[in-house]
């Protein structure tokens, strides 16, 4: 079938792909834009291993058609980190265990920096919300709060003392 | 020694920034020049006589590189965790779900599907065979022509169940069911493989075994094993799920037929319905006691459904027999372990092995015994746990026992358990709250009698950086961060100073499976021993140098320490003057799991040495009109020998808890007439963050140093073990009515209440 | 799975246009998060995807006593609308225990609705607050009640060369109260065993003069109980009211049993869950009533 021309700027990078319609964001990004960090655990929307923002909302990457995300900015987990400088959350992820075998762990990542985006001090409920379509099986989600709560204090903490905007 | 400036702090694990940040590559991640994809053919039949097979229509597809049957495998086409009997590439008849009949190999994706679709399968269909209680009758149709549905039939007997049960104040006689489970590690199986222009086979295998991987794949290859090199990359889980071999071998059949590198991987619903399953089982269990409370024998039948496979059931059954007399003193035990064959899904190796099962059966008895005899659970569960020095009844002493007591008892005082009827226990009218207790004991190591080995490969270089090289897979569990912090503590290194690859067999010698909670013990001595090795080194020349005795000196924070004053020295400085000497800083060890000179003769086959124990409290809300279940509170506590990583260990306690919720509540693969109607994340019910109880975990520590390094114990399997029991006597604390059945679903609750 | 062509149309013209010279060989793609799957399991296999994303079919209006949600309003907006959230709480609360965030970015009103599963969530509270839905084809447009669209499990009365364009919502008599819920096996990203929707409204003198009992997963297609509704209207509340037209409800019902639940288990949980829903409105309407 024919493929079609798709622009995607991804992490801030302007991408030009061929891609048959019926392929999924998450193939492009693995496949034709070459970021494997996004992960594939069932390709049917239910574990969230996928999930990256689209133009700023959360989506999973294998529920997308590539035509649809033509035009649109993504940030994957490889975008989270600015200049070789981990995200607070990244780092937080790492020190308090947030993750054992680490297949979920870009998907919570990107679903918990669109919450920190919004929100600069949620509530365990909140984030417990956020996450609840991302799929952990060998931690669960209790170091994922603690951890995004470590980052969302440091986020806090360093805004208002360099003075800039939160997140 | 001084106190520790790694080893039980929370440290990063080596490769954690690799994850957050996407880099870390896991099997689908691996892109080769030239790379093509993998796909396999599997049955749609559960029972089919394969009548004709042809594959020139596939072969023939432009882009399609290999096409490969049962003929073409130029070795052994079996796979082999004890007993060689199912075939990689069907022969002449499928016997389940899961049984592939060809495999191809094909440019991409697409093309290896067309492939696929022009396979031209000629099936006889049969009637298969999937009640165990039908198959395991006389004369009932075979699964496998020529070979009994009984797979195994073994009895252990000790003591006299007979006249205790005679002379038993009081009887609890049960009949419980469990269902078969899905371990869902997130990232499915998967291999990729090349041939270079040597003839070497490399595997990038998502497995727990990589030397094992290693033999299978050159026996079925008709290669030598030296010509075969197994690479774990990263893995996403595996949970007893990938300790058994599964598309790693037909990746490397199909790179060795197409002559270029191979990426074979699952997907979810194929995984599903193709990997070994927790075995389902039907155990008839009777437990009597004196009207004082104490056990005075255990009588237990269990019927496992095998699938038409071998895989590991035989150990698992053999580990439920040796877990079934639970943490207790059982003076009189009998248990017949049976297992049969059937066309439903395979069955095998799933975290725990056999004692969840095992701990779902005990602790319901416990519970109904504790009410029959109007007692209280815990106090009944003290009154005969084991202790430092008990015979088990499978011969075996228990080294070190205090944890049994000592978890039931911290995990009561956590609930504060004698007040819970302070506590509201109908909040609204539909709505009932109850607390239950389990605890468990599960050994850590492969049994008496099996090799139960690790080996290891340290250097340290003339800078003071060290290399581990471990063939221990690490799928999460933490093992390689274990190594690195056991090393660096040894050494006086900073743990960035550490470097641990991922298993390779090219590289590092055998360390045997992931499973069995053993890693932490064999690996973990292993490091400690190759380190002393190297430390040796290292604090001669330092006592050469500085002319004092080596007693006297130690290494910490990379300085060398005199009678505990930091010197000027530092590692590095040694291990420059080590090279410049000539002095190896290389050490190679193997640690194998003793059993102590002086441990009695044991009757029990393969019995473990070594416990975990735990205790966990559940604190559940039932709805009485809906049936269901929400748990609210649990609190976990847990015996880790010592801590060497705490983030490794209560993470491991946490994603137990999370499997165990699951296991008791909503999981359950439904199999009907062999074929699974639920193989997907939608409908194979796992629980998510929302329905995540309050958990609180404590860790105990009571070192044991016959045991693992510094007294550490594996904690892998343990905290998935007594969540279901605990969970279901929380329901009959809330409802007043047992229940029997795994999982405890809306709809068995609410059956339970309205008979 | 032979890939479709696809096109995002530049106006519902061109895509009525396409639907007219196509008809099913063309299908409407939203948020696809079903239309994705039924391509994979080739439920379908159109030979064109028809996106609409550019034509401003995701907007949310309030028109003469009515509101208006183009059939491209995702989950998530209706969460995020502070008029909805007090106008139609039980669509709200449908759409907050609906899959998770991700799914909710990108699952819209219209693909909930044309789906036309059984267990659609989103369907029962539309159903209860008598939604229509507009219809358009390149011959015009129709208006239809939600309630006569659906025809089995995936099957609805859209016709091959038509599209959904919006749902319109009419608001409320004063005096009314509704509810959702769900049953599901877990909080989140279950597909409900069984769910429903409520609405009731007092008259005058504080009689029941509405009622709406809108029950999913229960029969091949969304159901009103309309027996168990005429039981209530025209009564004043009672607990024995609530009772009978629960047992009413649930005897409407002609549930299957599959992997989640078994038809009996259906059954009882109608009963159960419309006689919490009835005391829940009840109950709010009451609260109402006494702060007047
Ligand atoms: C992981 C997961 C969880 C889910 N959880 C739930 C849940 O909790 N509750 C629930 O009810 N559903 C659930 N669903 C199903 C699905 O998300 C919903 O049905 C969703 O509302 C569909 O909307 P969509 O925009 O994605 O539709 P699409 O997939 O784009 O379309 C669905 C169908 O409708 C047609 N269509 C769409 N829009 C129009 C239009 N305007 N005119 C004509 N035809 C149209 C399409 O051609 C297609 O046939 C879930 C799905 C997934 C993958
Ligand atoms: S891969 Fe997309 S949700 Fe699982
Ligand atoms: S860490 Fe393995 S799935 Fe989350």
């Amino acid at each position: 079938m024919s493929e079609m021309d798709i622009h995607l700027t991804v992490n801030g990078n302007p991408h030009k792909v061929q891609a048959e319609p019926a392929k999924t964001l998450l193939c492009v990004l693995r496949e034709d834009v070459g970021l494997t960090g996004t992960k594939d655990g069932c390709s049917s929307g239910d574990c969230g291993a996928c999930v990256v923002l689209l133009d700023g909302r959360v989506v999973n990457s294998c529920m997308v058609l590539a035509p649809q995300a033509d035009g649109a900015r993504i940030t994957t987990v490889e975008g989270l980190a600015v200049n070789g400088q981990l995200h607070p959350l990244q780092r937080a992820f790492a020190e308090t265990w947030a993750f054992q075998c680490g297949f979920c762990t870009q998907g919570m990542l990107i679903s918990c920096y669109a919450l920190l985006l919004s929100n600069e001090n949620p509530s365990r409920e909140e984030i417990l919300i956020a996450i609840a379509g991302n799929f952990c099986r060998c931690t669960a989600y209790q170091n994922v709060v603690k951890a995004v709560q470590q980052a969302a204090a440091e986020i806090r903490e360093r805004g208002n003392r360099e003075g800039i905007p939160h997140a | 020694m001084h106190e520790s400036s790694v080893v039980g702090q929370w440290v990063s694990a080596p490769g954690a920034e690799d994850i957050v940040t996407g880099k870390a590559r896991y099997c689908p991640d691996i892109q080769l020049p030239g790379m093509l994809t993998g796909k396999l053919l599997y049955s749609p039949h559960v029972r089919a006589r394969i009548k004709n097979l042809d594959v020139s229509k596939a072969k023939d597809i432009p882009g399609v590189y290999a096409v490969i049957t049962h003929a073409d495998i130029p070795g052994e086409n079996s796979y082999l965790y004890a007993y060689p009997d199912q075939p990689l590439l069907a022969v002449d008849e499928v016997r389940f779900q899961g049984d592939a009949v060809a495999a191809v190999a094909a440019v991409d994706e697409k093309t290896a599907d067309a492939a696929l679709e022009a396979i031209a399968v000629d099936y006889e269909v049969l009637s298969g065979i999937f009640d165990p209680l039908e198959a395991m009758k006389p004369g009932a149709d075979q699964v496998v022509a020529g070979q009994s549905n009984v797979m195994m039939q073994m009895t252990y007997t000790s003591g006299d169940v007979e006249a205790a049960l005679a002379s038993a104040d009081v009887i609890v006689e049960n009949t419980y069911r469990t269902q078969w489970a899905e371990h869902a590690f997130l990232e499915t199986e998967g291999g990729v493989a090349r041939v270079d222009d040597e003839g070497v086979v490399t595997v990038w295998s998502s497995c727990q075994a990589p030397h094992r991987d290693r033999m299978q794949i050159a026996r079925s290859l008709g290669l030598a094993e030296s010509m075969v090199r197994v690479i774990t990359p990263y893995i996403g889980g595996a949970f007893g799920g990938k300790d058994e071999a599964h598309v790693q071998i037909h990746a490397a059949l199909l790179a060795y037929a197409a002559r270029r590198p191979v990426r074979l991987i699952r997907g979810r619903r194929e995984s599903m319905l193709t990997h070994v399953k927790r075995h389902p089982m039907i155990v008839h269990c009777t437990t009597a006691a004196s009207k004082d409370g104490r056990l005075l024998a255990v009588r237990a039948r269990v019927i496992a459904d095998a699938g038409p496979y071998s895989n590991a059931t035989h150990e698992v059954l053999n580990k439920f027999g040796e877990f079934i007399g639970g943490p207790y003193k059982v003076p009189n035990l009998e248990v017949e372990k049976i297992a049969v064959r059937t066309n439903n899904p395979i069955t095998g190796a799933f975290r725990g092995f056999g004692a969840p099962q095992a701990a779902f059966v005990y602790e319901s008895q416990m519970d109904d015994l504790a009410r029959k005899l109007g007692m209280d659970p815990l106090e009944i569960r003290l009154l005969n746990g084991v202790e430092t020095g008990t015979q088990l009844f499978t011969g075996v002493v228990v080294r070190e026992g205090r944890a049994m007591k000592a978890s039931l008892r911290k995990a009561a005082e956590m609930i504060a358990w004698e007040k819970r009827d302070q506590c509201e226990r109908s909040p609204a009218g539909h709505l009932r709250r109850g607390w239950g207790m389990a605890t468990i004991l599960k050994g850590a190591g492969l049994g008496r009698g099996l090799a139960d080995h690790a080996g290891v490969l340290l250097e340290m270089h003339r800078d003071g950086s060290l290399v581990i090289n471990s063939a221990a897979a690490d799928m999460g569990q933490g093992i390689i961060t274990l190594m690195a912090q056991l090393a660096a503590e040894r050494l006086g290194l900073d743990l960035s100073c550490v470097r641990i690859d991922r298993a390779d067999t090219a590289k590092a010698p055998d360390a045997g499976a992931s499973c069995a909670s053993r890693q932490a013990m064999v690996s973990g001595n292993a490091v400690l021993i190759a380190a002393d090795e190297i430390r040796d080194t290292l604090l001669s020349l330092a006592a050469r140098k500085i002319k004092v005795s080596k007693d006297r000196l130690d290494l910490r924070n990379g300085r060398l320490l005199v009678d505990g004053e930091i010197h000027d020295l530092t590692v590095q400085n040694l291990a420059e003057r080590a090279s410049v000497w000539g002095y190896p800083l290389h050490a190679q060890s193997r640690y194998h799991l003793e059993y102590p000179d002086d441990a009695p003769e044991v009757a029990y086959r393969f019995s473990s040495e070594f416990f975990q124990f735990c205790t966990q409290i559940a604190q559940v809300l039932v709805d009485c009109e809906t049936g269901q279940v929400k748990v609210e509170k649990l609190v976990a506590v847990h015996d880790a020998g010592k801590i060497i990583n705490p983030g490794g260990v209560y993470g491991q306690i946490e994603g137990g808890v999370a499997q165990g919720i699951g296991y008791a509540l909503s999981e359950e693969l439904v199999v009907v007439e062999g074929h699974t109607l639920n193989a997907s994340l939608e409908n194979y019910v796992i629980p998510m963050a929302l329905d995540f109880p309050e958990l609180d975990i404590h860790v105990l520590e009571m070192p044991e140093l016959a045991g693992g390094p510094l007294g550490a114990k594996g904690v892998a399997e343990g905290p998935i073990i007594p969540t279901a029991p605990a969970i279901r006597n929380a329901i009959l604390d809330a409802i007043g009515k047992p229940l029997y059945q795994l999982p405890m679903n809306a709809e068995r609750v609410l059956a339970a209440l309205n008979p | 799975m032979n890939s479709p062509q696809y096109i995002a149309v530049e106006s519902l013209g061109e895509a009525l246009k396409i639907k007219q010279e196509q008809g099913a060989h063309a299908r409407v793609i939203a948020g696809a998060t079903d239309l994705i799957l039924r391509m994979r399991d080739r439920v379908f296999s159109p030979k064109l995807l028809v996106d609409l994303r550019q034509v401003s079919l995701d907007t949310i209006s309030c028109h003469a006593g009515e509101m208006r949600l183009g059939a491209y309003v995702t989950l998530s907006q209706i969460l995020a609308d502070d008029e909805i959230t007090v106008l139609f709480p039980a669509l709200v609360e449908a759409c907050r225990q609906f899959a998770g965030p991700p799914i909710r970015n990108l699952a819209t009103l219209g693909g909930n609705i044309v789906n036309a599963s059984p267990a659609a969530d989103l369907v029962p509270p539309l159903m209860a607050y008598d939604a229509n839905i507009v219809l358009a084809s390149s011959a015009g447009e129709r208006v239809l009640a939600l309630a006569e669209f659906f025809t089995g499990p995936g099957q609805t009365v859209m016709q091959a060369d038509e599209i959904l364009t919006q749902i319109r919502l009419p608001l409320m008599p004063p005096d009314s109260a509704s509810w959702f819920i769900k049953l599901g096996q877990r909080r989140s990203m279950a597909i409900s065993i069984i769910n429903l929707s409520i609405r009731l409204t007092l008259g005058a003198k504080g009689a029941v003069s509405d009622a709406r009992i809108v029950l999913g997963a229960a029969a091949p297609t969304p159901l009103r109980a309309v027996a168990a509704e005429a039981l209530l209207i025209g009564k004043e509340l009672s607990d024995q009211q609530v009772d009978q037209a629960a047992v009413e409800a649930s005897r409407e019902t002609s549930p299957i049993t599959d992997v989640r639940a078994s038809r009996n288990y259906r059954e009882r949980m109608t009963q159960v869950l419309v006689r919490r829903a009835l005391l829940a409105s009840w109950d709010d309407l009451g609260r109402s009533g006494r702060n007047e």
